[in-house]
């Protein structure tokens, strides 16, 4: 299935192309694959993070569907 | 604010900011300046959490003073905000804020200001108030430490209801420290973006 994945600020540089930049970039994944799988197929760093799919709230646990976007974004310190 | 000191001339935007309520967490650089400026453009009903006090090296950039050094940071608050509208509604909430007690303390805002400074914390208040309030925006600061430019700072709607205040990056866990100006631009955004969200201000490509 088809999914795309953006991921922003420090954790942009972890796109499989390396290249950065918070514009979201397509997926090819089997059918059931968990936002979990992705995020470790990614080796994105244990920081604290929210994710998102389709502008709405997401557990890491669900599994994600055809044509969905995942945004993973990650807060920094500073209030 | 009364009709006479208001900045919003048109009645029904007055009082549309007068029947609003906000819930801040967090009382220091961000909540702090947020909230009186929120008081200042017309909003009367604020929830203000936090449990710490006020210290001496707050006051290079939160609204807080000398006189009030060791007082609680609610408490001190609410006094100065009192002191620039009588009128205010306030609602105090002296406790360390936790994902068992979030979501019954923000539940009846028309809107949630985070303004806590770890990113643990930061994290937990946005997946809990996205999951349990869907329907209730939440304005979030990420990325406002250091010296870059404040032309950096921007807002942008991440999710449905997530807008996010910030350069995203300036991180002080980097060593970046928190200098007032940036701060002050930061809290800025975040009061201008919940005043706009209460408008019910259309988005626009500057967001």
């Amino acid at each position: 299935m088809h999914v795309d994945v953006a991921l922003f600020a420090s954790l942009s540089t972890f796109q499989p192309d390396g290249a950065g930049g918070r514009h979201a970039r397509a997926f090819e994944l089997d059918a059931g694959t968990t936002i979990a799988q992705v995020i470790e197929t990614l080796a994105l760093p244990d920081q604290p993070r929210v994710v998102f799919v389709n502008s709405r709230h997401a557990a890491e646990d669900s599994e994600l569907h055809e044509g969905d976007r995942l945004a993973i974004f990650p807060p920094v310190a500073g209030g | 604010m009364s009709e006479a000191t208001s900045c919003m001339p048109d009645p029904e935007l007055r009082a549309r900011l007068r029947a609003a309520r906000v819930a801040i967490i967090g009382c220091g650089g961000l909540g702090s300046n947020v909230a009186a400026m929120l008081l200042r453009s017309g909003v009367r009903t604020l929830t203000l959490i936090d449990f710490d006090t006020v210290a001496e090296d707050n006051l290079n950039r939160q609204m807080f003073f000398r006189d009030q050094i060791g007082r609680l940071k609610t408490e001190a608050l609410a006094e100065t905000l009192l002191r620039i509208d009588p009128g205010a509604d306030l609602r105090l909430v002296t406790s360390r804020i936790s994902s068992a007690d979030l979501i019954d303390t923000v539940r009846d805002a028309d809107v949630i200001a985070e303004a806590v400074d770890t990113a643990e914390t930061k994290a937990m208040i946005i997946d809990l108030c996205t999951r349990d309030l869907p329907e209730v925006p939440l304005v979030t600061v990420s990325g406002l430490a250091g010296y870059a430019s404040a032309n950096r700072i921007a807002t942008e709607r991440l999710a449905d209801n997530l807008y996010v205040v910030g350069d995203l990056e300036s991180d002080i866990r980097d060593g970046l420290s928190l200098l007032a100006s940036r701060v002050m631009v930061a809290s800025a955004h975040q009061a201008h973006a919940i005043i706009r969200i209460l408008l019910e201000c259309e988005d626009d490509k500057d967001e």
